[in-house]
């Protein structure tokens, strides 16, 4: 079993999430509703999170296919890289929710969490690896200042071994979490639960 | 070659499958396409023949599901909010990230919709309290904050949407294209540097 952190507001315990507007109850859900909800979440029908978001169903379509499409792909950056990156942007923006959720990835996908005990305490000086430390740089330059990413970060990731398609892939976990931390953080809120792991 | 081949392969991996793409067909896909081309290809400059092109389209399920979520954003079936005040709240969001480029497209949309000048100007600057409309102003300003700080837009941002006559499927759509437009503007950003550490070898 993984050990619990808790750190500065951030934990990898599991949470669960409300939302503060009224979301899609499934006895008056449409056919078109019931069937995205289906392909976005194996849980989706019993989430407030995709109940919600259902309100405009092909918007969510869509936005399921791509979220995905870029943390599931086979091929490019490992898995856990990605999952590396979704959780700086979450501890950037302060999705305690999407952090919780990211940090358990990484865990099941890399079989340790050291590196995410260091984003929670300082994301700015987080990475157990020189690589580890590239990925994390260019994740918080993109969320914080997009307008600056320059030539030379693209360069950084290469120096330290990236691809093209890894750096790619990176671009677009970092991105998807602009998208997704906007939905978790701002339409509702994470539960914690009292049971101990 | 000739331009219909060329569009062809300029246009065809986004949408269809480049098996599809034959001398005979190539000139209906080309002018198909040509009506809505890939945005974030249009933005960042990416043609066939650049390797930052052949590694995003290597990606093909992410380069087509972004192009259809920014299509099911801005469709003028898609009811609630107005399409004017879906590019309104776009260009806030590029303006604020800041976005240059991107700002530009949204502004240039606005302008060929024949939106109010006023509006667009005083949105391209951020002036929200030059915008007297009530509901335009508390879409803008959730905006604003989705934009700047997002973990600052707690329950009270939300809830003041209600308040200025959104429905909640209004409020879905606001926050999915605030959120949207969040990730295109990385998007492009990341692709335009990889671009240029590619011209500068």
């Amino acid at each position: 079993m993984s050990d619990l952190i808790e750190i500065n507001g951030f934990t990898n315990a599991t949470l669960g999430w409300k939302a503060w507007l009224d979301v899609v109850k499934l006895d008056s859900a449409t056919p078109e509703q019931i069937a995205v909800l289906e392909e976005s979440h194996p849980k989706a029908k019993v989430s407030d999170y995709y109940l919600f978001l259902v309100h405009q169903p092909e918007v969510l379509k869509q936005r399921s296919i791509a979220f995905n499409a870029i943390m599931y792909a086979p091929g490019g950056m490992p898995r856990a890289e990605r999952e590396l990156g979704a959780t700086v942007v979450s501890r950037i923006n302060g999705c305690v929710y999407c952090a919780s959720v990211h940090a358990q990835r990484f865990e099941q996908l890399a079989k340790r969490n050291d590196a995410i005990t260091e984003v929670f305490n300082n994301p700015y000086t987080a990475g157990t690896s020189a690589r580890e430390r590239a990925i994390v740089d260019f994740s918080i330059a993109l969320t914080n200042q997009p307008n600056e990413i320059s030539p030379a970060r693209i360069q950084a990731l290469k120096d330290v071994g990236l691809t093209e398609i890894e750096i790619l892939d990176l671009i677009h976990s970092v991105a998807i979490f602009a998208w997704a931390n906007r939905l978790m953080l701002n339409l509702g809120e994470p539960v914690f639960t009292q049971t101990a792991a | 070659m000739d331009p219909g081949n060329a569009g062809c392969l300029i246009y065809s991996r986004d949408t269809f499958n480049s098996n599809s793409c034959s001398p005979s067909n190539c000139t209906l896909i080309f002018m198909t396409n040509t009506l809505m081309p890939n945005t974030i290809d249009h933005l960042v400059g990416l043609t066939p023949g650049l390797s930052t092109y052949d590694v995003r389209h290597q990606r093909d399920k992410v380069v087509a599901a972004t192009q259809k979520s920014e299509e099911g954003l801005f469709d003028p079936n898609l009811p609630g909010l107005t399409v004017n005040e879906r590019l309104l709240v776009a260009l806030l969001a590029c303006v604020l990230t800041p976005s240059a480029v991107c700002a530009a497209e949204y502004r240039r949309r606005l302008e060929e919709g024949g939106a109010d000048a006023s509006l667009v100007e005083h949105v391209s600057n951020a002036a929200l309290s030059k915008i007297d409309n009530v509901r335009l102003q508390a879409i803008l300003k959730f905006t604003h904050t989705l934009i700047t700080d997002p973990v600052k837009a707690d329950q009270a941002a939300l809830q003041s949407l209600p308040k200025a006559g959104l429905s909640t499927p209004e409020v879905v759509t606001l926050a999915q294209l605030i959120a949207f437009v969040s990730y295109q503007v990385r998007v492009v950003a990341g692709l335009t540097a990889m671009k240029q550490l590619e011209q500068q070898a």
